[in-house]
């Protein structure tokens, strides 16, 4: 794929009037980042779109440019052949686009209908009153022509993921929207799931609807849209035709280099039980069981790896371990001793290592530097702070160190830890941990918003870890990576292990039911692998 | 489980507890307990606890309104002082004349309380929501501010702290109705300002659930950002619901210098008293509803009339005691009946460029 003007998809040509959406030569800049530079766009009315690219290569950026939520620099953005520029999301929703966001834009405490209406609510007795029979009776013509079914009374805070993002595209048709953008739209679901919403797109664009959807997944990439644009350090890197392009194609066009798709793992003698849960449970702050009666054993030199879908108590559990969170009954032993009591600072100093599911809220005090962000939690350890008194010298070494190995940018650890961008962050983090020197390790999505060249280096570390005889508890939303790096496989639903499998033998459809409480028919992975209490024959 | 056992049994342990109260207050007439079951029953302290109710019940609607679209105003007690002492001040000036009834100067005095009151909540409002200050700092700006001022306006005008006396406002009889037993002289024979509570309350309710405009608030308060992309202007629907909480507000503190002070004592706490934190613990109490909020009001400004009356009987109870009520009862509920949820967005200035 050369970076000239080759726009068009392979084989075939569209004109300008069955164009839906023309992004033409956008450049979107924030303060001295180039963001999207001259990014050209053609979408074909009727067809479903991919937008594919690593974290910040400006896919988002080019989506709220379209939307209206940010204006661009320079460029021209055509909607059914008329150029159009949208100062604020009502000219674009006025326009026909509606925009599908990744964290879904929906209020937890009001209806469907009243989020559907929202901003829109039809009125009668002369503006005094919301006039929701309309709502609730266009919410069901909406139903029942793409083949949904929602309760229009339902209120968001009580139905799952799936049905509120069929809410948002409700939402989105409510209010006229002939194209409609997804951001990241599998993220948060079950395999199950996604299949479901790559059927209500066939059917959208069935009905003449375009979609256009934001991905870094391949595999999605390639399985739903008729034509793939790739994005790379905000430029577009050229259009193609999902038959006959390859995955490692793609993936070579989105990183700019060869990549290893999966990562490599060579088996290592495991030793003895690092880390054993036994009958775990937790209750959360809304009084509702989300961790029911798991046992979990952690060997030295082995990786065990959680799947499930978010909030299905895998958060809960690791905090559990990690000693965020009292467990409600069980118990948590770490190298032979009952650490179900211990606080968060003893685990520190007996060597566990936590890096925690959100980096903002928990890994990274914002408003401080790299160098007080590297010494958190070894403020009280011999290594910085051996007589009571914290050694910045020391720790600023340490700081620069982790920042070189885990390839942090900008390079400089006199940085505020929120001036990161999210993926440097997140390795800074990662370091931090990894570098502690820990028997355990406990890990929520590790690599999350890391792009690519960086995910392949810290899980090279985290086989390294492996290799010199770390246990590793691994939750990650993203399969692949909880696939090729874990021994053992434990998928979590509804705060209950459905199984334990060998992650080279299981499929992604099994693996998927299981994630979504199932258990498929004929799968044997569970009869030859050891029960995830370990040898000991904890089975439940 | 156990957790809910103990809480019934705290329920069931409260209602005994009254009962038998009531039981020995019936038995023994002359007893204090007996006292206090006669003020309870009184008419006197029914029509005092509805003007009392006054300030109380529409400081917590205007700050339902703020609260849910995400503005906590703390800043109520000192919009109940502005309303209340401009009020006065204006009445007075205008003359208070020898008729309080219907379309006197006190209707003056009652329209520029609620404007003084609405000017400060857009201060307010714009410190907020222009620049992102802190709520609760802006919130107790406001309270002092109205402390100080007040006072020192009042040295200007009267040359003291306190007002002068303008009087109160008549009850208006509306026929036939005023005869109905109980509810007659509760409802149908009260003073204006009780008229004002009473339909503030219910358009407060309807306005919050039936309207656009109150979706919008709820929205505001609980994902700003979905209102946002839903189209709608968060800072408008922000000022427009700080704005509404400065009218409830000054209807409050207007009624209640006009409908039952007739003069305005601008020392120490002022006559308002604490009222307005009252109302913040009120629309808690009720979990941010209006009608809920004017019931809450009943209980706390009941209390307030009772304790008056008990001191008529030799029993002085400090009012200082009373008025800890309010918070002690919340606490109570909060324990008994589980949280209070603050809405998701509540304090936070809402920055659209912000993920």
């Amino acid at each position: 794929m050369s970076e000239s003007e080759g726009d068009t998809v392979a084989g075939r040509s569209a004109g300008e009037s069955d164009l839906a959406v023309h992004l033409d030569g956008i450049t979107k800049r924030f303060s001295d980042v180039v963001a999207n530079d001259d990014v050209d766009l053609r979408v074909e009315r009727g067809s479903v779109h991919a937008l594919l690219g690593e974290n910040g290569a400006g896919k988002t950026t080019l989506m709220n440019v379209l939307y209206g939520l940010y204006e661009p620099d320079e460029g021209r953005v055509v909607v059914d052949g008329r150029e159009r520029g949208f100062d604020r999301p009502r000219d674009a929703i006025d326009a026909g686009i509606g925009m599908i966001h990744q964290h879904f834009m929906l209020v937890d405490t009001m209806t469907v209908a009243e989020n559907v209406a929202l901003g829109n609510e039809p009125r009668k007795w002369f503006g005094l009153a919301v006039d929701r029979a309309r709502i609730d009776r266009e919410i069901r013509d909406l139903c029942d022509r793409y083949g949904f079914s929602v309760d229009p009374d339902a209120r968001i805070g009580d139905v799952s993921v799936g049905v509120r993002q069929r809410v948002e595209i409700i939402k989105a048709l409510y209010r006229g929207a002939d194209v409609l953008i997804l951001d990241e739209p599998t993220a948060v679901l079950t395999p199950q799931e996604v299949e479901d919403l790559y059927d209500v797109l066939a059917e959208l664009t069935a009905q003449g609807k375009t979609i256009i959807f934001i991905t870094h997944k391949l595999g999605e990439a390639t399985h739903a849209a008729d034509a793939i644009t790739v994005l790379r350090d905000g430029e577009s890197v050229g259009t193609v035709d999902p038959e006959g392009t390859s995955r490692a194609e793609l993936a070579e066009l989105m990183v700019g280099r060869e990549v290893l798709l999966e990562a490599e793992t060579e088996p290592v003698e495991t030793g003895e039980t690092v880390l054993s849960v036994a009958d775990l449970s937790v209750i959360d702050d809304r009084d509702v069981p989300v961790v029911s009666g798991i046992d979990l054993d952690v060997r030295a030199g082995e990786v065990v790896g959680i799947a499930g879908v978010d909030g299905n108590g895998q958060a809960e559990l690791v905090e559990a371990v990690a000693g965020l969170r009292t467990p409600d009954a069980g118990t948590v032993r770490f190298s032979g001793r009952d650490v179900t009591d211990w606080s968060r600072r003893k685990r520190i100093e007996s060597g566990m290592a936590y890096v925690p599911e959100d980096r903002q809220e928990r890994g990274l005090v914002m408003p401080f530097d790299l160098v007080e962000n590297a010494v958190l939690g070894s403020q009280r350890g011999p290594a910085f702070a051996g007589d009571g008194r914290i050694d910045w010298a020391a720790v600023r070494d340490h700081a620069e160190d982790v920042v070189g190995t885990y390839d942090v940018r900008p390079a400089t650890t006199d940085s505020e830890a929120a001036d990161l961008s999210g993926g440097n962050q997140q390795k800074f983090v990662v370091g931090r941990e990894l570098e502690r020197d820990p028997d355990l390790l406990v890990a929520t999505h590790p690599t999350r918003g890391v792009d690519v060249g960086s995910t392949e280096f810290v899980h090279d570390r985290l086989l390294e870890l492996r290799r010199e005889g770390v246990a590793t508890l691994l939750v990650s939303s993203n399969l692949e990576e909880v696939r090729s790096l874990s021994d053992r496989l434990a998928v979590i639903y509804e705060g209950e292990f459905v199984d334990v499998v060998d992650p080279d033998a299981v499929t992604e459809e099994e693996l998927g039911l299981l994630m979504a409480g199932e258990h498929p028919e004929g799968t044997t992975e569970s009869e030859t692998e050891p029960p995830v209490g370990g040898e000991g024959g904890d089975e439940r | 489980m156990s957790d809910l056992l103990s809480r019934r049994s705290a329920a069931v342990a409260l209602a005994v507890l009254a009962a038998v109260t009531i039981a020995a207050g019936l038995v023994f007439p002359d007893s204090w307990v007996g006292t206090v079951l006669s003020v309870l029953a009184s008419p006197g302290t029914h029509t005092a606890m509805l003007r009392l109710a006054v300030p109380i019940a529409l400081a917590a609607i205007g700050g339902i309104f703020a609260e849910k679209s995400g503005v906590i105003n703390i800043g109520l007690e000192g919009l109940l002082i502005v309303s209340a002492f401009s009020a006065i001040l204006v009445t007075f000036r205008l003359g208070a004349g020898e008729s309080t009834a219907l379309l006197s100067n006190h209707w003056w005095g009652f329209a520029v309380g609620v404007i003084v009151s609405t000017l400060f909540a857009l201060l307010f409002a714009a410190v907020c929501i222009e620049f992102e200050a802190d709520q609760i700092i802006a919130g107790l700006a406001v309270w002092l501010i109205a402390l100080g001022l007040a006072p020192f306006a009042s040295r200007i005008v009267f040359d003291s702290p306190n007002t002068g006396n303008v009087g109160t406002f008549d009850a208006v009889t509306v026929p036939v109705l005023s005869e109905v037993p109980v509810l007659g002289y509760l409802l149908f024979d009260t003073g204006p300002d009780v008229y004002v509570m009473l339909i503030a309350a219910v358009a407060g309710w309807y306005l919050l659930a039936r309207t656009r405009f109150g979706r919008w608030v709820e929205a505001s308060g609980e994902n700003p950002k979905a209102l946002d992309t839903a189209g709608v202007d968060v800072r408008k629907v922000r000022y427009a619901a700080v704005l509404l909480s400065g009218i409830f507000a000054g209807l409050g503190g207007a009624g209640f210098a006009l409908g039952q002070l007739g003069t305005f004592a601008g020392g120490g706490e002022t006559d308002i008293g604490g009222r307005g934190f009252i109302a913040i613990a009120t629309y808690l109490f009720a979990n941010y509803h209006p009608i809920g909020a004017l019931a809450g009001s009943f209980l706390f400004a009941g209390l307030d009339a009772v304790q008056i009356r008990l001191q008529t009987y030799g029993y002085a109870v400090p009012t200082e005691l009373i008025r800890t009520i309010p918070y002690v009862t919340v606490i109570a509920v909060l324990v008994l009946f589980g949280k209070t949820r603050l809405p998701e967005a509540a304090g936070e200035p809402y920055d659209p460029d912000e993920d």
